[in-house]
């Protein structure tokens, strides 16, 4: 009895990401079928290109990398109940940041590593505050700041790599920074695999922020700021001070997911390398696909990215395009935002409900 | 003669628990039958049987005789049975008019009718006497009207049957007594009322017939002239009430100051205007009053959730003013808020994390910043014992207790904070008589062992049974301090309602 409650308990929280994701499937399916083609066959290829050989696994985790800190810090800010739109502009301040103090700071390979990642997090933190700050002191809507200074955090940074910190050493003038020293660079996993150590501070971060959500005072304070705002001010806590420090934490683990690739991955910064593949608009979704749950938000994140490294190996291999990716998380999305789901359960759980009595 | 509606051995199981056990009523035309129970009684389960949202374990269900059954609202309301719930389903974005005729609109050419509509409503509310303007919007009526809306609803659907869920719970008492008049009224005009309450005094007032539930099983089935409050009473909880504790003589020095505070407020006149009050050691001091005149600013005044615009707050020796929520809690506050969804509790978090709110930075309970669920979670069992609080388990949603036991969770934590002073909001507001009993009588030790309570509540008789003395409040000014042995229920709506007392009776008063 006790142990079929606890499993229960713990499956809970995943039937409703999942039922999304099986809806998202079946919705692909139809499309895939509608075009023409073997729905098996394709969702095969798709597996593989995913998680076929240890190439395309290694290969899924790195691209996972940026999404699952992108959601772990979205995921802060939810569960403080502000809607952080900016992860985008922060990812990439912070990644611009990263690369400038890597290039920039004196020292030895360990220091500029040190200033990179401080960097690359300040970086997105204050960024993020700002809108926080806005916020607070004069009631400017935070998804709607947010949102906008991503046009300006983007395009700052386009001009930066555009125009004073340009590579200039190549003979094509691309909108980059030159290559960081190879000492900062952050170590492969696997010779020869893409997949970096940024994923494992991902997937460290993740357990991290589970246990200081979960265990600690201030984790107390930031998840029922976001379950009723009004209690926690009555309980004594402090609503500014609370919403500040999420927005720095939630911001500033954006700047690391930006800081991660450059130092991981792109080895500088290149103008469009992080907003082209979406990795924030990604994370986005699983951050909200998980409840803003940090362990469910690393889950998700690696399923998204698997999702988007299949989708490629199907478009290599067969004749569906690589917009059915592109279906299938539409319909998450939809899903997920609407809590169709949540509120279908929630009736077939009133329903059966004991303590409906009053 | 054949009843209107006859529900006969009503069973219904969930798993081994029997929710409601052999219950029968029966309900004539132009009665108003009265269900009274406390929390847990089985009064909703036998309701929402009716109303079709559960289907009966087994017994039957008659209407007008016949056997029927019900698969859902839409049936039930088809066959003549509305429910107005305790927690209105409006539309607050939407005029009056609108709400009452949703899903029943009448329609011109597939076109919305919205003028026949209007007069339609009119219409039915001049015929039942429950005044409301058609076309203002929903969002921008008080409580007593939304009601009243709720209840045109069910008339317009066409109910013979309606079905009101402890309607009275939100209303002030004026709105009380009309909303009385009105139930009256609809069973003069042949409609048969089915009222779900634990306010005894009003279903003194306008019940015909009264059926007591317990523990999911009819306790008590009499007339209204046959009956009294202590005898339903007695059927309700199963033994007799408890008598308060003594009060023992110790008003002590002064413990709460509040003095001259003003709030501007967004009108022409200051919602606090120059309000001075004192609360000493081992003392109640009540505040009465028609809501909305100042008391939740004045609550939230003193516990810091707004700021003055003038004047001073002392705890003891503490100068309280412009400080934070968080100080004054540490300075020997706690605070029962007057809306236990709205401040006292997160209804997503489990119950284990609304106990813990104030007690997870306490050293006791706190170890490098890491929270000791471990130790707290005896303390929340405690208060689970001792107020006994049904609860399925801690780590369930705080919103899936049931208002009384989560208003007990809230009481038990506040209490446990064991501070010299204590702010009661509404201590007791929609909690049953055995739940009142504890916290009355919490409340009453507290103030015996020599702490400062400041209890505002909308009930008077609340008031008058645990107060010292008691403040009335009036457009943001406290009017008159009477003392416990001078305040009578009428000396207190007088001026509750702004009148001057006469001479006669004011001279008694002690200053604040």
């Amino acid at each position: 009895m006790n142990l079929q409650r606890k499993i229960q308990q713990l499956l809970k929280p995943l039937s409703q990401p999942l039922l999304a994701v099986l809806i998202g499937l079946f919705t692909g399916a139809l499309a895939i079928a509608l075009i023409g083609e073997s729905v098996i066959d394709t969702y095969k290829v798709m597996w593989d290109g995913a998680f076929g050989n240890f190439y395309f696994l290694t290969a899924t985790l790195a691209r996972a990398t940026p999404i699952i800190l992108v959601g772990l810090g979205l995921a802060i800010a939810f569960r403080a109940g502000v809607f952080n739109m900016g992860a985008e502009g922060q990812m990439v301040l912070g990644a611009v940041c990263a690369a400038l103090a890597s290039l920039y700071v004196p020292g030895s390979g360990f220091v500029k590593l040190l200033s990179a990642f401080l960097a690359g997090f300040l970086a997105g933190g204050l960024w993020s505050l700002l809108a926080g700050w806005m916020e607070v002191k004069y009631k400017v809507q935070l998804l709607i700041s947010t949102l906008l200074l991503n046009y300006v955090a983007v395009l700052f940074a386009g001009y930066l790599v555009a125009e004073p910190f340009q590579d200039k050493s190549g003979s094509a003038a691309l909108a980059q920074t030159p290559m960081i020293d190879q000492a900062v660079w952050l170590p492969k996993l696997f010779t020869g695999m893409s997949v970096h150590m940024g994923f494992v501070i991902a997937v460290i971060g993740a357990v991290v922020l589970y246990v200081a959500l979960q265990f600690t005072s201030s984790g107390y304070e930031v998840r029922m700021l976001g379950k009723n705002p009004f209690f926690a001010e009555y309980g004594g806590i402090n609503k500014s001070k609370v919403l500040l420090f999420s927005m720095f934490f939630s911001g500033g683990i954006s700047g690391l997911a930006g800081t991660v690739e450059v130092l991981g991955s792109q080895y500088r910064y290149v103008e469009g390398a992080l907003t082209v593949p979406g990795y924030a608009w990604t994370g986005l979704m699983a951050a909200l696909l998980a409840n803003s749950n940090p362990l469910g938000t690393a889950a998700a994140a690696i399923l998204l990215a698997a999702l988007q490294t299949g989708a490629m190996g199907m478009e290599r291999n067969t004749e569906v395009p690589l917009e059915i990716a592109s279906v299938i998380q539409g319909v998450l999305i939809l899903f997920v935002t609407a809590k169709f789901t949540l509120n279908w359960w929630k009736v077939k759980k009133k329903a059966s409900d004991i303590n409906g009595a009053v | 003669m054949t009843y209107r509606l006859e529900m006969k051995e009503m069973t219904k199981k969930y798993g081994d628990f029997l929710a409601n056990d052999g219950i029968s009523i029966q309900l004539k035309k132009g009665e108003v039958l009265a269900i009274v129970g406390e929390n847990g009684a089985g009064k909703t389960t036998l309701m929402r049987m009716l109303y079709g949202l559960e289907q009966p374990t087994s017994g039957e269900i008659k209407l007008n005789g016949d056997q029927t059954q019900f698969y859902g609202p839409r049936d039930s309301i088809k066959q003549g049975i509305g429910m107005v719930h305790q927690h209105f389903m409006l539309f607050s974005d939407f005029t009056v008019t609108e709400n009452i005729v949703i899903g029943h609109e009448p329609i011109n050419n597939g076109f919305f009718n919205r003028k026949l509509a209007s007069e339609q409503v009119q219409k039915l509310s001049d015929q039942y006497k429950i005044p409301v303007n058609p076309s203002k919007k929903a969002g921008d009526c008080s409580v007593g009207e939304q009601q009243r809306i709720e209840i045109l609803k069910v008339l317009y659907q066409g109910a013979e049957i309606i079905i009101l869920d402890e309607p009275t719970a939100v209303l002030t008492p004026f709105e009380v007594d009309e909303l009385l008049k009105t139930i009256r009224y609809l069973a003069d005009q042949g409609k048969s009322i089915i009222l779900i309450t634990h306010k005894l005094p009003e279903v003194m007032k306008v019940a015909d017939h009264v059926t007591v539930l317990r523990n999911g099983r009819v306790t008590g089935n009499v007339k209204k002239v046959d009956t009294s409050i202590d005898e339903l009473a007695k059927m309700m909880v199963g033994r007799e009430l408890q008598q308060l504790s003594e009060r023992n003589q110790l008003k002590g020095e002064p413990l709460l100051e509040v003095e001259a505070i003003s709030i501007k407020g967004k009108g022409s006149k200051p919602v606090l205007d120059q309000l001075s009050l004192t609360v000493h050691r081992g003392e109640i001091v009540g505040i009465a009053g028609v809501s909305g005149n100042g008391q939740s600013e004045l609550i939230q005044a003193i516990t810091g959730l707004t700021s003055v615009d003038q004047g001073d707050i002392r705890l003891g020796s503490t100068n309280l003013t412009g400080k934070s929520v968080a100080f004054r809690r540490n300075e020997g506050l706690a605070h029962i808020p007057e809306d236990r969804f709205l401040w006292g509790a997160a209804k997503e978090a489990t119950i284990e994390e609304t106990g813990m709110m104030g007690y997870y930075n306490k050293k006791a309970f706190n170890k490098y910043s890491f929270i000791l669920k471990k130790s707290f979670r005896g303390v929340v069992k405690g208060w689970i014992d001792r107020f006994e609080i049904k609860a399925k388990s801690l780590d369930d949603k705080s919103g899936n207790l049931s208002g009384g036991n989560l208003q007990k969770l809230i009481v038990a934590r506040e209490l446990g904070f064991e501070t010299d002073f204590l702010i009661a909001a509404e201590p007791t507001r929609g909690v049953d008589i055995g739940a009142m009993e504890y916290i009355h009588e919490a409340i009453l030790e507290k103030r015996n062992r020599g702490d400062g309570i400041l209890l505002v509540s909308s009930e008077l008789s609340e008031i008058l049974l645990l107060s010292d003395r008691i403040a009335v409040m009036f457009e943001g000014k406290i009017v008159d301090i009477l003392n416990r042995r001078d305040a009578t229920e009428e000396r207190l709506s007088v001026l509750m309602a702004g009148g001057k007392e006469d001479e006669s009776s004011t001279k008694n008063t002690t200053t604040a």
